[in-house]
């Protein structure tokens, strides 16, 4: 019998603000992040993006990192957010707890790469960022910061990264190798990425429309989510008050193509019945999917249909809350866990913005009301990576 | 948690400096002086049909060829969880795609490169190959990439949500980031820690096969500063839970390299911690890498299976050969933050 997995706190960073404050804020008041160009130094000007609306120094400010360090923005942006996520649950300081740190990533320390990769291969002037490049560098600057963590684990798997490492997370906990976990992941935007999704051509020019019948791809964003998790002993030993429980987790792979999902959601269905499985749930149970809803033609097709599949006559109210904040690709399954998580505290079910045409290929539409038919117990959260990589994660209520 | 049937390890396929695909390094290494080598790639028209072979990089033709003969060797077609580590992914495609925005631009840009840069390329590819609906994963964490990996692996077997797991170890090294880890410190300049590259894929399995190499007993990792007691909890813990005394312990296969800065700490910290034990290692004869230590644990592996240490391995140069081997600790450490901690049992222990 597993152990049975709860949050006790989170913290979240993205185009909607810094903070779960901003966060619900922006949601409920349908206020997207989404906007032109701000930060990121790339000749597409054209393509809307949910930045983090701060730069790197103000990040720095507010960390009271020196300026002088060598960080990233994926580091900064982690260390916001795991820092709420620690003083929410109050693990700031030593507790004698075994606590692991699990980040998800994949651009990792490129934002400084591509800036000075003629440097890296030129001179030794910007050494420093040779070494801030890979993945486990990112998350290792977001442990030292804290110095907390006994543990430090990267997670890669794309745009699924932070919704396996909080499923790592559980698995860690359920089996006694860790007392706490702040679990979760981080990316911000860079020209790496955005380009590369260009050359897909899978952006929309416009705000992107995820289960429209006329979308037009995604939006990248960017951000960092982290989530604390405890098994019930650690809780009562300290006392901690939590927040709801990760109910149900599960990963899956589509092993249909690298950058498309199988016609059919194959995967993705395989996901949300696993997880379901986990949770010893019924579709029927389920009050909000909070889902992938990337937005491309591809995705939201699939995904839809693998919807359907899994909770044939109950689906429940769905949307995307990429419409708010963009792809955030490797920090996606934290930045919606938190949203997930807010939905279910404050009982509500986050819009899919700028939908205005069903798709004729599915039975449903998103959610364009906020108001959930019956109170929320169950959220899943889907997160779908390249390669088809599927995670499901459900948060329930205590 | 109890274990009542052991997790072993079934087969184990390798493409690194060594000759690929074979244990020939057993009794014939070949040794380098050089500081940068790139592996033995084995003839892939053998294996491939040749447009596969060509839309593939170095480090995607090689896990998929290692993975391919591992579920070949350990008639597990079909693994329950595919898991790999890589510190670095896939940097040539990485490379080709950062080095094209860098010099070109953001208008003519292609998309091959920058869908075969992610980290899981390795594991999704591995997957549709096999056709696996499973479990997959990627860990991307320096120098514990393949231990993190490892030890997701064991953790899922060890409470049976899987029976088996195809567990990797992949990094390429291309000349141009050989030359920036030098940069760092992380790789060395001749004749110290010469830079490899590695391709393992690994069956695990929650039951035993006639010809399993060895028992997988337990994985530990610990983060912490230098000079702190992280790895001697750590390596308490893996005891612990593997239920094994130190006194058991035959020999330790360690991550020494050649490299000033990379050995001092397992001078220090192995006489500590592992009093009197006979140190084996394994990088020179395969070379630095992030997920090397999966090249030390399937060295070790071998010698399991076969009940002898060739002399070549152990950091005594006076000491024969061993013949009869019990337990075997990897140790790998990097830059003193990261400890990782590998026991392995012959298949009857």
């Amino acid at each position: 019998m597993p152990k049975e997995i709860f949050v006790t706190g989170c913290g979240i960073v993205s185009a909607l603000g810094a903070g779960k404050e901003a966060t619900l804020t922006a949601l409920r008041e349908r206020r997207t992040g989404i906007a032109p160009v701000r930060y990121l130094k790339t000749a597409h000007t054209e393509l809307p993006v949910g930045e983090v609306k701060m730069s790197n120094e103000e990040m720095m400010r507010a960390l009271r990192i020196p300026e002088a360090a060598a960080t990233t923005r994926t580091s900064l942006m982690g260390m916001l957010a795991a820092r709420e996520a620690l003083d929410h649950a109050q693990l700031r300081n030593k507790s004698g707890l075994r606590t692991a740190l699990i980040s998800g990533t994949t651009v990792g320390g490129m934002d400084k790469s591509e800036q000075y990769y003629l440097d890296f291969l030129e001179n030794d002037t910007k050494n420093a960022y040779i070494a801030t490049h890979d993945c486990g560098a990112c998350t290792e600057m977001i442990a030292d910061y804290f110095g907390v963590f006994s543990a430090v684990q990267t997670i890669s798997t794309a745009c699924s990264s932070a919704a396996n490492a909080i499923m790592l997370g559980a698995m860690l906990i359920d089996s006694g190798r860790a007392d706490a976990v702040v679990a979760g992941g981080c990316e911000c935007i860079t020209k790496f990425h955005l380009n590369g999704f260009n050359t897909l051509m899978i952006l929309d020019r416009n705000l992107c429309k995820p289960f429209d019948a006329h979308r037009a791809g995604l939006n990248l964003g960017e951000g960092a989510a982290f989530l604390v998790l405890e098994a019930e002993d650690t809780l009562r030993r300290r006392s901690a008050a939590p927040l709801c429980r990760l109910a149900g987790y599960a990963n899956t792979c589509d092993a249909y193509h690298q950058t498309a999902s199988s016609p059919n959601g194959e995967g993705a269905c395989l996901a949300m019945q696993a997880a379901l499985r986990t949770a010893n749930l019924r579709p029927k149970d389920v009050g909000y999917i909070n889902a992938h809803g990337t937005g491309t033609e591809n995705n939201d097709l699939c995904e839809g249909r693998a919807i359907q599949r899994a909770f044939g006559r109950c689906i429940p109210p769905v949307s995307s809350t990429k419409s708010f904040t963009g792809h955030t690709t490797s920090a996606a399954g934290g930045v919606e866990a938190v949203i997930s998580l807010l939905a279910l505290r404050h009982g509500f079910i986050p819009a899919s913005l700028n939908f205005a045409n069903p798709m004729p290929e599915l039975a449903f539409t998103p959610a364009t009301t906020d108001q959930p038919p019956t109170p929320l117990r169950h959220v899943l959260s889907n997160s779908f990576g390249f390669g088809g990589n599927e995670t499901s994660l459900i948060f329930s209520t205590i | 948690m109890s274990t009542p049937n052991g997790i072993y390890l079934l087969a184990a396929k390798q493409i690194s400096v060594q000759p690929p695909l074979t244990d020939e390094w057993m009794d014939a290494p070949i040794r380098y002086r050089e500081p940068y080598v790139q592996a033995i790639d084995p003839d892939y028209k053998r294996y491939f049909a040749p447009n596969v072979a060509r839309r593939l990089g170095k480090i995607l033709k090689r896990a998929m060829l290692t993975a391919r003969l591992v579920r070949e060797a350990s008639g597990v077609d079909n693994p329950d969880a595919i898991i790999t580590g890589t510190g670095l992914g896939c940097i040539e495609s990485t490379e080709a795609f950062l080095n094209a925005l860098a010099r070109g631009g953001e208008e003519l840009l292609t998309p091959t490169h920058f869908m075969q840069s992610t980290h899981n390329t390795i594991s999704s590819l591995i997957a549709i190959d096999a056709g696996c609906k499973g479990y997959n994963s990627t860990y991307a964490h320096k120098g514990i990439s393949l231990e993190c990996a490892l030890a997701d692996a064991f953790t899922q077997l060890e409470c049976s949500r899987i029976q088996t797991a195809l567990v990797g170890a992949h990094d390429e090294m291309t000349p141009t980031y050989f030359t920036l880890l030098k940069r760092t410190g992380y790789l060395g300049h001749a004749p110290g820690g010469f830079s490899g590259e590695v391709a393992l894929s690994m069956m695990l399995a929650a039951t035993r096969s006639k010809n399993a190499l060895c028992r997988l007993r337990g994985v530990e990792m610990a983060y912490g500063p230098a000079n702190s007691d992280a790895p001697r909890q750590a390596l308490t813990r893996l005891l612990q839970r593997a239920r094994c005394s130190p006194n058991e312990i035959d020999a330790v296969m360690t991550g020494l390299s050649g490299l000033p800065a990379n050995d001092q700490v397992y001078a220090r910290i192995c006489p500590e911690l592992l009093p009197n034990k006979n140190l084996l290692r394994y990088k020179h004869l395969f070379g630095e890498a992030y997920t090397a230590p999966g090249l030390g644990m399937y060295a070790a592996a071998v010698c399991l299976y076969r009940q002898r240490i060739p002399a070549h391995l152990f950091v005594d140069h006076k000491r024969g050969e061993q013949r009869g081997v019990g337990h075997i600790l990897c140790y790998n450490q990097l830059e003193e933050k990261n400890h990782a901690f590998i026991l392995l049992s012959p298949c009857g222990k």
